[in-house]
């Protein structure tokens, strides 16, 4: 594919690239990165986004850009708030995946010294949730209402703080929200899964300020170096898989109807104003919900697990939660005029002016708190980057690396993982994704986010 | 009888069989081999599959998707599939397995659904096979 360069930053598909496309597709990265993403099928699958109907600007593709299924993983489009169009698979399966950084009032050297046991202890309190489940047991009427209020619900039951609440994105609840629109099996996969982490590429990890490059915001955030914070990466579990099969199932059928047709039938969407537009779009306001309530959760057992072996003045405040697989309706300027829109922002973080943004590295490799930046929303509706983004496929990464090796690796500069599962570490070795640092400077680069700190982990849980 | 295929972020699974029948099963044993070591689990348990769909290709995503959702569910990992029928407008089956123990059972990757991305289900000089991307 032939690339217009536009600086050293941003690269352009034109819309002239292929017959479909409505409008130019532009690709953040270095000329590096760039090189590894070419490697797949993910710069066709950005000029597949921007063929969506009622699609607004240009459609968007972060530094961590890489092949998904339909829409790429890194994937940003806007569309017409009125005549748009709405793509679950523009959300993805998981629905609200995203990130939580919690503070802490522990210094690196005070955790180390019981690192091993804090690692086991979050092992045992934070269930996987793969042969292990929920440990809540509720009923289907408290399902309801986590999708209806989120974690107010848990707020409510004692599992969380209205702090928490007032640092999470939306305070972890997005309007309308039916759970009538969530199919019964749907809720049969979520319910025992609430409050627990998955597998594949979720964690947790106990990590440590390593580096401070914005020292008023980390002060804001009241974060200084050598300070422990745990970063939480989990989203909708079952319940969210299940109404994205669900909603790609029966818009498939009924796109038709509408006189849709897209190059891939995992981008099935339908008009946001159709009743089945209107109903997943309920429905996954109802899994966002759930996931903010799962992160929730997720915190309220490291906050027991910490207390248990520091004692009860321990505390754990939410720094910022955010998601980074959704599609929310937010006001933008375009063409220099303000216009309500549909955001879907598939492995893409909202980073709006001053709004922490959290990307994890690959495991045991740093992770970055960014502070979004005026940039993000001129450009890219308010959007950075969400992680490193694979280069490996799964099976390249453990060809001939065995989890132990990984392990010991790991444990021999003083990182210690505990994982349910050997793939857990095989297939999510460092070096299966790209260079952390790369992505972070192409998006302080491009003006998209900026550097607050770097965080550096010393302890890893995977399912 | 199945292999895996390489994509970034997801698994592929080809399927091969002499029927179409044959190949649909093949393939559902390939996505239990991406959810679990299959080999120690017995075919205790039993569980009706239906998986409606407007065309082959959405039946089939159906019917892998009917994996997914009682091993989540029930724990169920299924070693043995049948096909009772299949219809312009579904297929019905059953699956027999047994349940997901985690001190006795060795889990590998969850799998959060069967995708339509590069589908492919098609006849071959000696055979059918079926080509399915799985989210992992």
């Amino acid at each position: 594919m032939q690339l217009e360069k536009i600086d050293d930053y941003r690269w352009l598909i034109p819309r002239t690239y292929k017959a479909g496309m409505l409008t130019d597709a532009v690709v953040y990265a270095s000329e590096p990165l760039l090189e590894a993403i070419r490697r797949d099928q993910s710069l066709e699958q950005a000029a597949n986004v921007a063929m969506l109907p009622g699609i607004v600007g240009r459609a968007l593709a972060m530094p961590d850009i890489h092949q998904g299924y339909g829409f790429p993983i890194g994937g940003v489009a806007a569309v017409d708030g009125q005549d748009g169009v709405v793509s679950p698979g523009g959300v993805g399966f998981d629905i609200n995946c995203g990130v939580r950084l919690l503070n802490s009032n522990l210094t690196l050297k005070e955790v180390k010294v019981k690192l091993r046991d804090l690692v086991h202890q979050l092992f045992r309190d934070v269930p996987s949730g793969t042969g292990q489940s929920s440990r809540l047991n509720i009923s289907d009427n408290d399902l309801d209402q986590v999708l209806q209020k989120g974690p107010q619900w848990a707020v409510e039951h004692g599992m969380g703080s209205e702090a928490d609440l007032d640092r999470t994105e939306e305070r972890g609840c997005i309007a309308g929200a039916d759970p009538d629109a969530v199919s019964a099996r749907a809720k049969q996969r979520g319910k025992p899964q609430l409050g627990t982490l998955g597998s594949g590429n979720h964690f947790l990890e106990v990590q440590y300020v390593d580096e401070i490059f914005d020292e008023k915001t980390a002060s804001e955030h009241n974060l200084v170096k050598d300070r422990i914070v745990v970063l939480i990466h989990t989203g909708s579990r079952g319940l969210g898989h299940q109404i994205c099969t669900d909603y790609v199932g029966q818009l498939d059928v009924t796109m038709r109807r509408y006189g849709l047709d897209l190059p891939d039938r995992q981008l099935a969407c339908a008009p946001i104003h159709s009743p089945e537009g209107q109903r997943y779009l309920h429905a996954m306001a109802g899994a966002a919900n759930f996931a903010w309530t799962n992160r929730q959760l997720i915190s309220h057992s490291v906050r027991g697990a910490f207390q248990r072996l520091f004692g009860e003045a321990v505390h754990l405040p939410v720094i910022y939660d955010v998601a980074h697989n959704i599609a929310k309706i937010e006001t933008h300027l375009v063409d220099g005029k303000k216009k309500r829109v549909l955001v879907h922002r598939k492995g893409a973080t909202r980073a709006f002016p001053k709004q922490p943004v959290f990307i994890p590295g690959s495991m045991g490799t740093a992770s970055y708190f960014l502070l979004g930046q005026e940039g993000a929303l001129y450009e890219t509706f308010g959007t950075a980057c969400h992680g490193a983004g694979r280069v490996l496929s799964r099976s390249a990464a453990k060809k001939g690396v065995t989890a132990k090796e990984i392990q010991k690796e790991l444990e021999s500069r003083g990182i210690i993982v505990q994982s349910l599962t050997r793939e857990g570490l095989t297939e999510e070795k460092p070096d299966a994704y790209k260079d952390i640092e790369a992505v972070v400077d192409v998006v302080q680069g491009a003006g998209l986010a900026s550097r607050v700190a770097r965080l550096r982990p010393i302890g890893v849980i995977k399912g | 009888m199945f292999e895996f295929l390489e994509h970034t972020s997801d698994v592929g699974i080809r399927a091969r069989g002499r029927t179409r029948e044959e190949a649909l099963v093949a393939a559902s044993q390939g996505l239990v081999s991406i959810l679990v070591n299959p080999s120690p689990f017995r075919p205790v348990e039993e569980r009706y599959f239906k998986a409606p769909g407007t065309d082959e290709t959405a039946q089939i995503i159906n019917w892998l998707n009917e994996v997914l959702f009682f091993f989540d569910t029930d724990g169920l990992v299924f070693v043995e599939f049948e096909i009772d029928s299949w219809t312009n407008g579904e297929i019905t089956g059953r699956a027999r397995g047994e349940r997901f123990d985690i001190d006795r059972h060795e889990f590998r990757t969850a799998v959060k659904a069967a995708t339509y991305h590069q589908f492919e289900s098609h006849p071959t000089s000696d055979g059918w096979e079926i080509r399915v991307f799985v989210d992992v």
